[in-house]
């Protein structure tokens, strides 16, 4: 059974159709990547999924499980987290204070309104561990709003990692950064556990090729093409999508 | 943290000696400001921890004193009145919260506004009940249990003695994992949706939990003043406490409870000399927000780093060699 199946969605804004009848399918460990050009739907596709945006039509399911109408904040108790392609951090807290939240929102304590949080040993110990194996302890009690955007951008993905989901939503992980962060992010990326089945949108291409294994297409809200890296290498109507046709190579 | 118990220990000695250095005048006026200053904290919860802005925070003040007031003349035990008047408040913040959390910024505040007039034109009309204009005399008198505190001195240390438990609960609550919840959907409230909590109910408990103190502290206000009217509810007065949060500090626990002292304070002592004493306080409070920003609390910080400066520059070099080894390991 696949773990994310995207059925046939559909979303337009007034008279704009952004998405038609798109169907994506993510197996159980998979890295899933979506390419696209500029306003091709990737990111409404995200909030389709994720439903910050309600779907006109098409069914979106869970390991087998219906999503398409629960509320965003209910998916990461499913196993469901994404990042975002702007930062959306805390800013004038430090990395551990976002570390806390994140990490207490699957803890049973997150009502508790005694009992200082700190006090709770195992959330150290959860902190302690992802900023040691990330190797930011050193930035641990800096404010986000002083980390370089590289370290920022790490830390996104860091935030929709602690509540240790199947499936992690990466919005353009590596957009805006310098070559050599992107080159780490890919990294990165391919460091995370084949436990964690990843849908990721993403512009570089070289980092696209170094991490899928698998590739949808996606122009004017409709799936070009879905299969192996090979696969979209080799195809025509791809390369006229990118590198003619008028449109402009991206990345 | 020790420095935190320091200052603690010190503030303690200071109420506890306070009575035995002022006049009888000055005793009532320091039970007043423990009252205001109760009132300005559970006001700066929600200002400064929730970043929820309310003009009409008075009404839960005035449910709060008139449960003690109107309650009062069925029923005399202090204890029960006190808590009646807390779960009335913070039942009534509860209900309203709910669809006022649905707003945000300056929706919010045109509808705590609007509640509170709402409240302040019902204790107006409901005059069999309220006694309308008039206002109301409560006939209960404060009892703990060891005969009625009648006593100026008696009524300064409860007070004093309430005002420092809603310190340590705020304080307790702030550092609680749904304290710190609450500031995280203050600070971002769409990635906290995102890592899987529902702002909804943080933002309603912080606000029940400011609407029972604002009514506990409007509560103590009815024993200690011993007469109430509907301009106990009237958004002049939501004004009043939302400008001691403001000059005390937004963000900060105690900064509002020093606020509310000066508050008092500066109307007292202006009031005495002159009946125009609003427009000297208005323009001191004008050059207060313009020189103090961020609140009397940050001059406590900046007089204390003076005071330590040695310290405090040793602290900031060692900071600067950790920041520079730091870049050179990177």
């Amino acid at each position: 059974m696949s773990l994310l199946k995207v059925g046939n969605i559909s979303k337009s804004f007034k008279t704009l159709q952004v998405l038609q009848n798109v169907s994506v399918e993510v197996q159980p460990g998979e890295r899933h990547v979506i390419i696209g050009p500029n306003g091709a739907g990737k990111t409404t596709l995200f909030n389709c999924i994720t439903n910050v945006l309600s779907i006109d039509s098409g069914t979106v399911y869970l390991e087998g499980q219906e999503i398409s109408h629960l509320p965003s904040r209910k998916l990461v108790h499913l196993g469901m987290s994404r990042t975002f392609q702007k930062n959306n951090l805390f800013g004038n807290l430090t990395v551990e204070e976002n570390l806390h939240l994140a990490l207490t929102s699957t803890k049973s304590y997150r009502y508790q309104i005694f009992n200082a949080l700190l006090k709770h040993e195992d959330l150290k110990k959860d902190t302690d561990e992802v900023l040691e194996q990330w190797g930011i302890s050193s930035r641990r009690n800096v404010k986000v709003n002083f980390l370089s955007y590289g370290e920022q951008r790490l830390l996104e993905v860091l935030l929709a990692m602690a509540a240790k989901p199947k499936l992690l939503l990466l919005d353009e992980p590596t957009s805006g950064m310098s070559p050599a962060e992107t080159i780490q992010t890919a990294e990165m990326i391919k460091k995370l556990p084949r436990s964690v089945s990843i849908l990721i949108i993403e512009h570089d291409m070289e980092v696209v090729f170094s991490i899928a294994d698998k590739i949808t297409v996606l122009h004017h809200g409709e799936v070009i093409l879905s299969g192996t890296p090979e696969e979209v290498r080799n195809n025509e109507q791809v390369r006229q999508i990118y590198f003619g046709g008028g449109a402009k190579a991206h990345a | 943290m020790k420095k935190n118990l320091l200052i603690m220990f010190l503030l303690l000695i200071a109420a506890a000696a306070l009575p035995f250095i002022v006049s009888e005048y000055g005793i009532n006026l320091a039970a007043e400001i423990c009252i205001m200053a109760i009132f300005a904290m559970s006001l700066g919860l929600i200002m400064g921890y929730a970043g929820m802005v309310s003009l009409g925070h008075a009404a839960f003040f005035g449910i709060g004193s008139y449960t003690v007031t109107i309650l009062g003349s069925h029923l005399s035990n202090f204890y029960l009145l006190i808590l009646g008047s807390i779960v009335l408040s913070g039942l009534v913040a509860l209900i309203t919260g709910a669809i006022f959390i649905r707003t945000s910024k300056f929706y919010f505040l045109m509808i705590t506004l609007a509640f509170g007039q709402l409240l302040f034109a019902l204790t107006w009309q409901l005059k069999d009940l309220t006694g309308g204009a008039d206002g109301m005399k409560i006939s209960s008198t404060m009892n703990l249990g060891f005969g009625d505190i009648v006593s100026p001195l008696g009524i300064y240390f409860v007070m004093a003695g309430a005002a420092i438990l809603v310190y340590i609960f705020l304080r307790f609550f702030v550092h609680s994992p749904a304290g710190k919840i609450i500031k995280g959907v203050m600070e971002n409230e769409s990635r906290m949706k995102a890592l899987g909590y529902d702002p909804r109910i943080y933002k309603l408990l912080a606000y029940s939990v400011s609407g029972a103190l604002a009514g506990f502290s409007g509560s103590l206000y009815g024993y200690f003043n011993l007469f109430i009217s509907p301009d106990l509810t009237n958004w002049m007065f939501s004004g009043q406490v939302m400008i001691m949060v403001i000059i005390g500090g937004v963000g900060t626990l105690i900064g509002p409870a020093i606020g509310a002292g000066l508050f008092i304070f500066l109307q007292n002592f202006i009031s005495t000399y002159t009946e125009r004493w609003p427009l000297i306080m208005g323009l001191l409070l004008v050059i207060l927000v313009i020189v103090g920003k961020g609140g009397i609390i940050h001059w406590f910080d900046l007089l204390r780093s003076k005071i330590f400066y040695r310290r405090s520059q040793k602290r900031m070099e060692y900071a600067q060699n950790h920041a520079q080894k730091e870049e050179v390991t990177n």
